[in-house]
């Protein structure tokens, strides 16, 4: 998935206030993937969410505990959650078809075997023929790793969805939002600091000029 | 996994084009810092820990493109960007095989056929990510890909410096074929890097400087 492309940035421009601008985008870009996400066999919006998820746990990483609030520190745990999250779905997707995958392959390997039994002359199949044949037992512990996989996808999936459920309750987009417009060690105080930024007494929330845009 | 070092004297009131020198120059430095035995498919957490690397770098030069000279860049992020997908191609069928074991010691006896079943062709692929990787790591040896991102970071477009045209004028003096250019040559040249280059070069001094991470 490709990134969206973030406007305005100015290498002259401090830093606080470009990484707010990439903040904003990663964001939205995150938050576009709802509601398609919220169905569980959209596998192609989940990587990509996982992707954005990525792209914004990555800038926060660098500029969370600099450049902005409180809540950003937090922000960047739960979106660090959330991608491991998605990404853990994400193997169930990528290593279910291959479990089956390698099934068939097994099986008609066996399938080969039990016509080859067969005489050449013979009007059907003898069911016998089609058993003890080189990987049977191979194909009980693929049954069991495919019924593991998609179980574990589905128990995964259901954890997402608290997962985000809980992000929209707690107002993480809009906490963000805000902690990203708050500035580390600013100088003139334009409006309060978050709940969370009462702890830290070097954080002064201002109005960046990113926030007034 | 190793934590990303503190970037020193990063600031978020400092230009973002002073914070893309510091930055790159630390991340590139961790890169290379992880190379040492991550072909070794005994342990794992060696590749991982580059591929870590390989993404905080790519990341933070996604994040600071703009700081850059964008003939420089381009060709520099397609070259992190292949290796993080060489160290990726040995990462993976790694991950796999390890909850595979994990699985194998958790299921009944009467599954690990299965399991094995499914491992073997994935030990195929470690086998040829490890290729990948080597012919990898050896392409960014070749073409000293370390000293082009130590030289990168100095790169970073800081328009308040005086004597923006001195860096222009570097640029146009080099030699077409002079691709990699010695560090040391470039802050004598250039005084509008020198200060962000001064940054870069007391990082490389101190490789093993252990700051906690970010």
């Amino acid at each position: 998935m490709k990134a969206r492309k973030v406007r305005g940035l100015e290498p002259e421009g401090t830093l606080a206030d470009n990484a707010e601008r990439i903040v904003r985008v990663r964001l939205d870009e995150l938050q576009s993937f709802i509601p398609r996400a919220l169905d569980p066999t959209e596998v192609v919006a989940l990587h990509d969410m996982r992707i954005a998820a990525k792209r914004l746990r990555y800038v926060l990483e660098v500029t969370a505990e600099t450049c902005f609030g409180p809540y950003a520190e937090t922000a960047l745990k739960r979106t660090k959650d959330l991608q491991d999250l998605l990404g853990e779905i994400h193997d169930c997707d990528v290593q279910l078809p291959r479990v089956l995958e390698r099934l068939e392959e097994l099986r008609a390997a066996d399938a080969r075997t039990a016509r080859m039994r067969a005489p050449a002359n013979a009007d059907d199949l003898d069911p016998r023929f089609a058993t003890r044949t080189a990987n049977a037992r191979a194909w009980r512990g693929l049954e069991t790793l495919a019924v593991y996989l998609q179980a574990r996808r589905e128990l995964l999936y259901q954890r997402f969805l608290e997962m985000w459920t809980r992000l929209e309750r707690d107002g993480f987009r809009a906490r963000l939002q805000y902690a990203a417009s708050e500035r580390v060690g600013g100088v003139n105080s334009v409006t309060g600091p978050s709940q969370d930024g009462n702890r830290d007494a070097r954080r002064v929330a201002i109005a960046s000029p990113a926030a007034l845009r | 996994m190793a934590k990303a070092r503190d970037i020193p004297g990063l600031d978020a009131r400092m230009p973002f084009a002073e914070a893309a020198a510091a930055t790159v120059a630390v991340r590139a430095e961790e890169l290379f810092e992880q190379s040492e035995n991550v072909l070794d498919i005994t342990d794992i957490e060696r590749v991982h820990d580059m591929r870590v690397a390989s993404r905080r770098l790519r990341a933070v030069l996604e994040i600071y493109a703009p700081c850059f000279p964008m003939d420089e860049f381009k060709p520099i992020l397609r070259e992190v960007k292949a290796l993080a997908d060489a160290l990726g191609a040995r990462r993976d069928p790694d991950v796999l095989l390890d909850q595979l074991a994990k699985l194998e010691a958790t299921l009944p006896k009467a599954n690990l056929p299965g399991v094995e079943a499914f491992a073997a062709p994935v030990h195929d692929e470690q086998a040829r990510g490890n290729e990948i990787l080597a012919a990898a790591l050896d392409h960014a040896e070749r073409t000293d890909l370390r000293g082009r991102l130590a030289l990168l970071a100095t790169r970073a477009v800081a328009p308040e410096e005086p004597e923006e045209v001195v860096v222009e004028a570097l640029v146009v003096e080099e030699p077409a074929d002079q691709e990699v250019v010695a560090v040391e040559d470039v802050v004598a040249a250039d005084p509008v890097t020198t200060v962000v280059h001064t940054t870069a070069l007391a990082n490389g001094s101190d490789p093993t400087g252990d700051g906690a991470g970010a």
